[in-house]
């Protein structure tokens, strides 16, 4: 059993006082108080086209249905006009779009994983060079 | 012009044998494609109690025209103690996943049409929760 800690601190002056956040998670797998124990690996894609691409697939990652696996993502750039749009695939409407990362934003979400509905899609905003870090972390229990 | 910081540390010295993860970050939240910071924030807590009957669970924002294509930002933790309770999030019919007692998320939101809700739901227990959203400004209109 793999121990993984994630920490968020978030800060605001949006208020007339000061808004802070932060939290600390050990990531467990499903129900359960033992730890994540796989991954993906963390990983750099770039992108030199505007084209919707498959960043992790469901299919890969079969062991990971509707359990706790989580993904960090991150858009290197500094940029913050150019963005990467962040999809999940949706056999309904096509795909249901999460949001867009522009320069430095990163998410870390839980994925469900469930079906190829749940493929995290991405696609840059331009043609000019991006690159994207990213790792899952998979729940195989 | 307000600032909003939003950072993460993820490290682990057991997941990979011989080495260590680290992943350090750190983010200045601002306007879609612009240098100007995020203006609105809404935060609050509450508790999610288990549906007895077939439930869609409970939209914890509406996606607005206003807000379409924008960059803003969610914030949602899992307060519950129980490792079997969880918060299922939803954004529109999709399910994103599941946040386990104590687990938390961070993320975009672009609303990029108004089928974007962000829908929660509790399953095994009681979830106390806790979420932020921060957001570009919106036009008020004044009445005529």
């Amino acid at each position: 059993m793999a121990t993984i800690n994630a920490s968020v601190s978030i800060s605001s002056d949006i208020m007339n006082y000061p808004v802070r956040i932060n939290k600390t998670m050990t990531m467990k797998k499903a129900g359960s108080c033992h730890g994540l124990e796989e991954t993906t690996g963390l990983g750099y894609k770039k992108y030199t086209a505007v084209t919707q691409v498959t960043l992790l697939d469901v299919s890969a990652e079969t062991a990971a249905v509707n359990k706790a696996s989580k993904v960090y993502i991150r858009n290197t750039g500094s940029d913050k006009s150019q963005y990467f749009i962040i999809t999940l695939a949706d056999t309904t409407d096509d795909t249901e779009e999460v949001g867009r990362l522009y320069g430095g934003d990163w998410l870390l979400m839980p994925w469900e994983a469930a079906s190829a509905d749940h493929d995290i899609m991405v696609q840059p905003s331009t043609a000019e060079p991006m690159t994207l870090e990213y790792i899952a972390f998979i729940d195989p229990s | 012009m307000a600032t909003t910081t939003a950072s993460v540390s993820i490290s682990s010295s057991d997941l990979t044998p011989g080495t260590s993860l680290n992943i350090n970050a750190s983010t200045t939240c601002m306007k879609a494609g612009l240098t100007t910071g995020l203006e609105i924030i809404e935060m609050g807590k509450n508790t999610l109690t288990v549906a007895e009957s077939a439930s869609s669970g409970v939209s914890l924002k509406l996606a607005t025209a206003a807000g379409a294509d924008g960059a803003s930002k969610v914030y949602l933790c899992n307060n519950a103690t129980d490792d079997t309770f969880y918060i299922r999030l939803d954004l529109h019919d999709t399910i994103v996943g599941r946040l386990y007692a104590g687990d938390w998320l961070f993320l975009p939101w672009s609303q990029n049409d108004t089928a974007n809700e962000l829908v929660i739901q509790a399953f095994g227990g009681s979830c106390p929760y806790e979420y932020a959203i921060f957001k570009e400004g919106e036009t008020v209109v004044a009445g005529s």
